[in-house]
């Protein structure tokens, strides 16, 4: 008979359990351009476990992230974009990571900047460090449309927020913990960011930004069109203003969350 | 007003009708089918008879009775499909979930089938020379078979 250990752990487990840290990288149809994004992380942080979820994708996402050394959580079907990243934090939540930093699939994201959000992250004991693309020029012009988007989340958020947040769609994100806990267990679906900041706040979490420099897209089409930029604006603006009503709420009835 | 009421029950014996063979070929649940047969039910009331529409007319304020039937039949339509809003996006909830959870079981489940079989080969390796025998065999055979679809 042979004696095989009971406990049996994943292949990259070992990798996984000497890192606190594990860098997220949520995909949808980005077989052009994963590799690279995966090639990238590797190169800035080398020992650092990297998992990729892809959110049903048609094309061969998948098997070019693992092809390029990453992890990879397949969902059954489309969830959208905050489906696949709350899929990530549940894993690294479940799998005691201390750390995580998303960078998203679309090679948008520079992978050289992961360490001023972390060195930020421990400088001011911050629960979230978000990359701002307009804290310092970076040298490419956004489309004034998307600006102006921006600049009206900014503008909305001011007064919810107690704090300006120059670049609330950015998606290149650090979360400790304790945010990481939060965001296991409750997260918006679609568009997740802006409302990810008013969930972040109700529960008393500290963040702020720190400037990245952004790429435009690498390979593909953004999933949101004109048409979807209308909708992207009013399907926000009502979910931040759900979730103020929530925290109303709470704090008049002195519920938790 | 006749017309309008003949029209009335036609669409409501018409409905009934639907609803019974979508239940009997299931498919709709029997719950679910509750609350149309409750609306088509109270519809088909109202249009057969005077007094109760006559009633709810008094009742509302509304003149002509017919404009009642339209109201009330606006009313239940619309709040059936509020319920069924309410219906689907619990079930879009569990379905992320669902979803969320087979995804990360399965990355599990494929490491440690993976990690298995590794341990497996190893112990093979270490404490039997025929265990070895047997793996390099089988990677001839892989290997010959590889190169067969591949030819």
């Amino acid at each position: 008979m042979l004696d095989i250990p009971t406990i049996v752990r994943p292949h990259g487990w070992s990798k996984m359990q000497n890192s606190s840290l594990l860098v997220l990288i949520p995909a949808y149809n980005e077989e052009l351009s994963v590799a690279e994004v995966i090639q990238g992380v590797h190169e800035a942080l080398p020992d650092t476990p990297i998992v990729v979820v892809d959110d049903g994708s048609l094309d061969g996402t998948a098997q070019q992230a693992r092809q390029a050394g990453a992890e990879v959580i397949q969902l059954p079907h489309h969830l959208g974009l905050g489906g696949a990243v709350q899929t990530g934090y549940k894993f690294a939540f479940e799998h005691g990571f201390q750390r995580v930093v998303r960078v998203d699939g679309d090679g948008q994201h520079n992978a050289a900047d992961i360490p001023a959000l972390l060195a930020k992250m421990d400088e001011g004991d911050y629960d979230v460090v978000t990359g701002s693309r307009y804290l310092k020029k970076n040298g490419y012009s956004w489309h004034p449309i998307r600006r102006l988007g921006g600049l009206i989340f900014t503008a909305v958020l001011y007064p919810i927020l107690d704090q300006r947040i120059t670049d609330p769609t950015s998606g290149f994100v650090a979360i400790n913990r304790r945010a990481l806990e939060v965001c296991s267990r409750s997260f918006p679906l679609e568009y997740p960011e802006i409302e990810t900041l008013v969930v972040l706040k109700r529960n008393a979490l500290r963040f702020c930004e720190v400037p990245a420099r952004m790429f435009p897209r690498r390979r593909g089409q953004s999933s949101i069109g004109n048409w979807g930029a209308v909708y992207y604006m009013l399907r926000v603006l009502l979910g931040v203003f759900v979730n103020v009503i929530k925290y109303e709420r709470r704090f008049h009835t002195g519920g938790s969350n | 007003m006749q017309r309008i009421r003949i029209a009335t029950v036609v669409f409501c014996v018409l409905l009934l009708i639907q609803i019974v063979r979508a239940v009997r070929r299931e498919h709709i649940r029997v719950e679910i089918s509750m609350g149309w047969f409750a609306a088509t039910a109270l519809l088909l009331a109202l249009s057969l008879s005077d007094r109760a529409l006559n009633l709810v007319s008094g009742l509302l304020g509304v003149r002509d009775p017919s404009f009642v039937l339209l109201l009330v039949a606006g009313v239940l339509f619309l709040s059936t499909f509020f319920r069924f809003s309410v219906e689907v996006s619990t079930l879009k909830e569990q379905n992320i979930v669902l979803a969320q959870k087979l995804g990360l079981i399965e990355w599990e489940v494929k490491r440690q089938a993976a990690e298995i079989e590794r341990v497996v080969r190893d112990h093979l390796m270490e404490i039997s020379p025929e265990g070895r025998d047997t793996e390099e065999g089988d990677a001839e055979e892989k290997q010959q078979t590889s190169a067969g679809n591949e030819l």
